[in-house]
C-alpha cells in the first residue's frame, strides 16, 4: 500500500469518519501513532532494519537535546558527518562500491523514507541547537518523523509547524463543504497520479523502449521518427513527474488535514518559473526551502563572513554546491549526480544572468526587464526546457541516457546529409 | 528604538549602496530595490557584525517571508540586544 493507492484511499475514508469520534487529543494522537506504525511496518522488512531506524531517529533527538542544552560546534559537526555517513551507507550509494569492501555493503537494512527523515533530522538538530525549538518531547518528535502522511515522500515539514497541529489534533474540517473540498482535492490527486501521470509514463516508457532498442541496433527508424520519439520522451517525463508528485502531495495533504494535521504545500505552478532559482520555490517547495535554509544560507554565510570582498562571486559557487548536493540526495546512482550538476549550473547561471542585467541596466532597468512579457515568455520556456533536460538524466541511468543521445545525434546528422 | 532605527538604516544604506535609502517600520523587501534572498543574507551578516549578535538559520528565513517588515526585524534585533545586555 502506498499513499494514493486504492487501499490507502479506502482506509482514509473509513478512518476519517471514526477518528473525530475518539475523545481527547491524547487518544487521537495514540490512534494516529498506531496508524503511522502500522503503515511503517509495511515497509520495514526485518528486525535489524527496525533497530537501524530506531538508532537513526533516536540519535537525532538525543543529540538535538544535548546541543540545545550546550551548543558545541564540534559535536554538531561530528554528528552531521556520522548521520550523513550512515545515510549514504544505508542507501548503498554506488560510489561506495569503490571505497568499501563488498561485505560492508551487503547489509539487509532497508529504511523506507530515510531520505526525508534525514532532512527533518538535520533541521531539528540545527534549530534545537540555535534555540528555535523549545521543549520537544520524544513522543512528538517520533510522530513528527514517522507521520504516515509525510513518511514516504514528504512534504518536508518543520518541527514547530507539525507540533502546532499535533498538540491540538482537531480533525478538520468541521463543515461538510470543507470536507467535500478536501475529498475533491484527494480524488483530483488520485486522478493526477493514476490518470494523467500513468498516461504520461506510458508515453515516456514507449518512447524510451523504442529508442533503447534502436540504440541496441534492433531495427531502424527515419530521422524524423527518432526525433519525435525523443521529443515525446523529453516532454512526457517532466510532465509525468509533476502529475505524479503533485498528485501524491494532494492526496497526502488532503488526507492529513482530515485527521487534523496541517502539512505545507509543495507545489505552486512550477512550470511558470522564469529561472531555476524561482523554480525551486515552486517545485517541491519544502525541499527548495530546506536547501536554501540548511545548505545555501550556512554556506554563503560562511564564505561571505570569511571572505567578504569575494562574497558576490562566491555566491554563485554556493548555489552550485547546494544544488549539486540536493541532486545527489535524490538517488544513489551517478545519473543523479549529473542531475544535481545541471541544477547547480542552472541556478548559478540564473544568478550570474541577473547580476549581468542589473550591472548593464541598473535596478530600474532590471525592473523593466522583469515586467517585459516577451522576456517573461522566453524565460519560462527556457526554464521548462532546461528542467526537462535535467529530468532526462533523472529518469534513466547514464548508460541509457548516452545511448539515447547517440541515437538522436545520429538522426540529427542524418538530417543534414544528402 | 530611534537610535537603533538609525543604526539599522545605516547598515541598510551600506549594504544596498544607497546613501539616500530611508527605511520605516512598514518597509518590506518589495519596497527596497535589490532586497532579494542574497542581499537579505548580506544584510543579516552586516547586522551581526555591527551589533555583535547572531541570527539563527530559521530566523533568517523567517524574516524574509511574506508579511515581514523592518519593524519585525527591529523587534527581533532589539530583543537580541537586550538579551546580550542581561
Amino acid at each position: 500500500m502506498t499513499v494514493g493507492s486504492q487501499g490507502f484511499i479506502v482506509l482514509v475514508a473509513a478512518l476519517s469518519v471514526v477518528f473525530p469520534l475518539i475523545p481527547g487529543v491524547r487518544a487521537r494522537q495514540i490512534a494516529l501513532a498506531a496508524g503511522s506504525l502500522s503503515f511503517l511496518s509495511l515497509f520495514v522488512g526485518n528486525a535489524a532494519s527496525w533497530l537501524a531506524l530506531a538508532v537513526f531517529i533516536g540519535s537525532g533527538y538525543l543529540v538535538a537535546r544535548a546541543l540545545q542544552a550546550r551548543p558545541r560546534s564540534g559535536l554538531f559537526a561530528a554528528y552531521l558527518v556520522a548521520l550523513v555517513g550512515a545515510f549514504v551507507w544505508l542507501k548503498k550509494y554506488d560510489f561506495l562500491a569503490g571505497l568499501l569492501p563488498p561485505v560492508l555493503l551487503a547489509h539487509p537494512l532497508t529504511v523506507v523514507g530515510i531520505s526525508y527523515m534525514l532532512f527533518r533530522q538535520i533541521h531539528f538538530v540545527v534549530d534545537s541547537m540555535e534555540q528555535q525549538i523549545e521543549g520537544a518531547s520524544p513522543w512528538t518528535y517520533l510522530n513528527y518523523q514517522l507521520n504516515l502522511f509525510a513518511l514516504l515522500a514528504g512534504p518536508i515539514q518543520r518541527y514547530n509547524e507539525f507540533r502546532e497541529s499535533w498538540d491540538r489534533l482537531e480533525p478538520l474540517p468541521r463543515h461538510w463543504r470543507e470536507t467535500a473540498a478536501l475529498w475533491i482535492r484527494i480524488l483530483f490527486g488520485v486522478m493526477k497520479m493514476w490518470g494523467f501521470g500513468a498516461a504520461l509514463l506510458f508515453v515516456y516508457e514507449k518512447c524510451h523502449e523504442r529508442l533503447i532498442s534502436l540504440a541496441r541496433g534492433s531495427g531502424g527508424e527515419g530521422a524524423g521518427i527518432v526525433l519525435i520519439l525523443f521529443a515525446g520522451l523529453f516532454v512526457a517525463y517532466p510532465l509525468y513527474m509533476y502529475a505524479n508528485f503533485s498528485g501524491y502531495c494532494d492526496v497526502a495533504i488532503g488526507s492529513a488535514c482530515l485527521f487534523g494535521l496541517a502539512l505545507p504545500e509543495n507545489f505552486d505552478r512550477p512550470y511558470l518559473s522564469r529561472n531555476l532559482i524561482e523554480f525551486w520555490t515552486r517545485w517541491h517547495r519544502t525541499l527548495g526551502f530546506w536547501i536554501r535554509d540548511y545548505l545555501f544560507i550556512p554556506l554563503y554565510r560562511f564564505v561571505a563572513g570569511t571572505w567578504p570582498g569575494y562574497a558576490a562571486g562566491l555566491a554563485f559557487l554556493c548555489y552550485f554546491v547546494a544544488f549539486v548536493i540536493a541532486g545527489v540526495w535524490h538517488g544513489t546512482s551517478s545519473n543523479y549526480f549529473v542531475f544535481g550538476l545541471l541544477h547547480g549550473v542552472g541556478t548559478s547561471a540564473a544568478k550570474v544572468w541577473e547580476t549581468l542585467v542589473i550591472r548593464r541596466r541598473g535596478r530600474a532597468g532590471f525592473k523593466t526587464y522583469l515586467a517585459s512579457r516577451p522576456i517573461r515568455g522566453i524565460a519560462i520556456a527556457g526554464t521548462m526546457a532546461y528542467f526537462a533536460l535535467t529530468m532526462f538524466f533523472f529518469a534513466d541511468s547514464l548508460d541509457g541516457c548516452f545511448s539515447i543521445l547517440h541515437v538522436v545525434g545520429g538522426a540529427i546528422n542524418g538530417l543534414g546529409s544528402p | 528604538m530611534d537610535g537603533l532605527h538609525d543604526q539599522v538604516q545605516d547598515v541598510f544604506r551600506r549594504v544596498f549602496g544607497d546613501d539616500a535609502l530611508v527605511i520605516q517600520e512598514a518597509t518590506t523587501a518589495d519596497d527596497v530595490p535589490g532586497w532579494d534572498s542574497l542581499m537579505h543574507i548580506n544584510l543579516i551578516i552586516a547586522m551581526e557584525k555591527r551589533f555583535g549578535v547572531k541570527f539563527a538559520t530559521a530566523e533568517i528565513a523567517r524574516l524574509k517571508e511574506e508579511g515581514q517588515n523592518v519593524g519585525i526585524l527591529l523587534t527581533v534585533l532589539g530583543s537580541k540586544l537586550s538579551r546580550l545586555k542581561t
